[in-house]
């Protein structure tokens, strides 16, 4: 009680009602990043959800007019309309289809939002179970809160490893490219990389959880990782199967 | 400073006009911490619900249940009721761990949404399913659940949890060589209700309805096209069968506000 009063007495001179008011606008703050970070596990959580069951009409409503999208090698598609049309075109018209599987299952979310409140961001992984086999997608996605409203604004989701179900150990499938199927993106890939049993490590958007410090992968080596990072073999494997300008072939080799 | 204090210190620092303001902002925030601890603790109701399951602890499983609340798995049909449903549940095996068994029921990608009055919620979930038999082959399974949650006193409760499974296939088949069918509704211990939605797993492909809006729009997640579906006749873009009333149950339980014994 005595504690209480000598608070009281203290909050009571005006200046200091103003740190009250600072501090009702820090505990604001906080309680909204936690809703933020909720609202945008809840925007990949339901894109699962929509992949799953071809629900592509649900799905492109989690997009800003302005969002791009990028899966696997297959390019970049610009505009909540064409992510329509890559969904639609590529994997057919929304409705769950008789006699597929696509679950694309999204877990491990790691959920973070700027200061200001307006932009945010999540590293997190698909765990794809679908008739034709397994798949690793993993996501580095941007979200952007719009008239209060959060929204997918960025979603790249490169491929770790895709296997028929014979399993990983005896097959493994390689990276999409810009051709393989449906349409053509808007813009090339913004990165060539090879899948499992190569390496590809996505830059993270947040640093060290414990030290602080970031974390990049060397970009000459991103997506060139035949063996692990720094074996011997990781290091030959950079100077093999390189086209001239450092890329790695994925499909048929270029033609002059 | 504890929430009290400080709006002890803030009230006595405000003018008189400020003073109800104040009271309205900090019960605000009040309300949406509420609101983010009851999430948090329906992801762990939901999570504990998982770990009993998986270990064949249907007492314990069927605790966390409200008086009333309901269970259904499949096409297995609807047991209301928390004695009702532990029984059913001695149809997935004994009670307690059995040898050779396993029940694996994770419970993934939660979407749960508390009810602005902070007394139901619904939460969404992907359950991938792993069962084994000694000496059998692995079985890989999965499926959506669709719950609702209602708080009665200080706990939440599981008002209804309806797992909708999709698929169930061999562990080295997989589902384009594989595919088991659910069981049934029991004819000795059978259902209080017939299965909500008449559906068949993989290679059918039902779309378990959504129990909360569309993050984005705010909007019912509808329609839903169905897949045509070669033994039920489904055709594409139409809705589910008829859609049963409400789950009466659960909006028996929804007004009442003290614990159910």
């Amino acid at each position: 009680m005595k504690a209480l009063l000598a608070a009281a007495a203290l909050l009571a001179a005006p200046a200091l009602a103003q740190g009250g008011a600072d501090r009702l606008a820090a505990l604001d703050r906080r309680i909204t990043r936690l809703e933020d970070l909720n609202q945008i596990e809840r925007l990949q959580r339901s894109y699962g959800y929509f992949v799953d069951k071809g629900q592509w009409a649900q799905l492109a409503d989690l997009f800003t007019d302005d969002a791009t999208l990028e899966i696997g090698g297959k390019g970049l598609f610009v505009g909540k309309a064409r992510v329509l049309a890559y969904m639609q075109l590529s994997f057919g018209p929304d409705g769950a289809k008789e006699g597929s599987l696509i679950n694309h299952m999204q877990f491990q979310t790691v959920p973070d939002v700027s200061p200001d409140g307006t932009e945010g961001w999540i590293r997190s992984r698909a765990f794809v179970m679908a008739n034709g086999g397994w798949g690793l997608p993993l996501y580095e996605n941007g979200y952007r809160k719009v008239d209060g409203v959060w929204k997918i604004s960025r979603l790249t989701g490169p491929f770790t490893m895709y296997a028929d179900w014979s399993g990983w150990g005896k097959n493994a499938t390689p990276n999409t490219w810009p051709d393989k199927f449906g349409p053509p993106p808007d813009l090339p890939p913004t990165n060539v990389y090879l899948t499992y049993p190569a390496y590809y490590i996505i830059p993270f958007h947040y640093p060290n959880p414990v030290t602080g410090k970031p974390f990049r992968p060397d970009r000459g080596e991103v997506g060139a990782y035949a063996a692990p990072p720094g074996t011997r073999e990781q290091v030959e494997g950079l100077k093999l199967g390189r086209w001239a300008d450092g890329t790695q072939p994925i499909a048929e080799p270029p033609r002059p | 400073m504890s929430r009290r204090l400080l709006l002890a210190a803030l009230l006595l620092a405000a003018p008189a006009a400020a003073q109800s303001d104040l009271r309205t902002t900090l019960a605000g925030y009040a309300h949406r911490v509420q609101l983010l601890e009851d999430q948090d603790a329906i992801e762990n109701l939901q999570a504990s619900f998982g770990y009993y399951f998986d270990k064949g602890l249907w007492d314990q499983a069927a605790a966390l249940f409200s008086a009333r609340g309901s269970f259904e798995y499949g096409q297995r049909g609807v047991y209301v009721g928390q004695e009702r449903v532990r029984r059913a549940m001695l149809m997935y095996g004994p009670q307690g761990p059995a040898a050779g068994h396993l029940n694996n029921h994770m419970q993934l990608q939660a979407v749960i949404v508390v009810a602005p009055d902070g007394r139901t919620a619904t939460g969404r979930w992907q359950g991938m399913v792993m069962l084994g038999r000694a000496g059998d082959n692995g079985i890989w399974g999965v499926g959506v659940y669709e719950n609702e949650y209602v708080k009665e006193g200080r706990a939440w409760r599981i008002a209804k949890l309806h797992f909708y499974p999709t698929m169930f296939t061999d562990y080295d088949l997989g589902p384009a060589k594989s595919a088991y069918r659910m069981e049934g509704p029991s004819a000795l211990f059978p259902p209080d209700r017939p299965p909500t939605y008449v559906y068949r797993a993989f290679p059918g492909n039902f779309v378990p309805p959504f129990g909360y809006r569309h993050p984005v729009t705010g909007k019912p997640i509808e329609p839903l096209p169905q897949s045509p579906d070669s033994v039920l006749g489904q055709q594409p873009g139409t809705p589910p069968p008829a859609a049963p009333p409400a789950n009466p149950q659960f909006e028996r339980a929804r007004p009442q506000t003290g614990v159910q014994r």
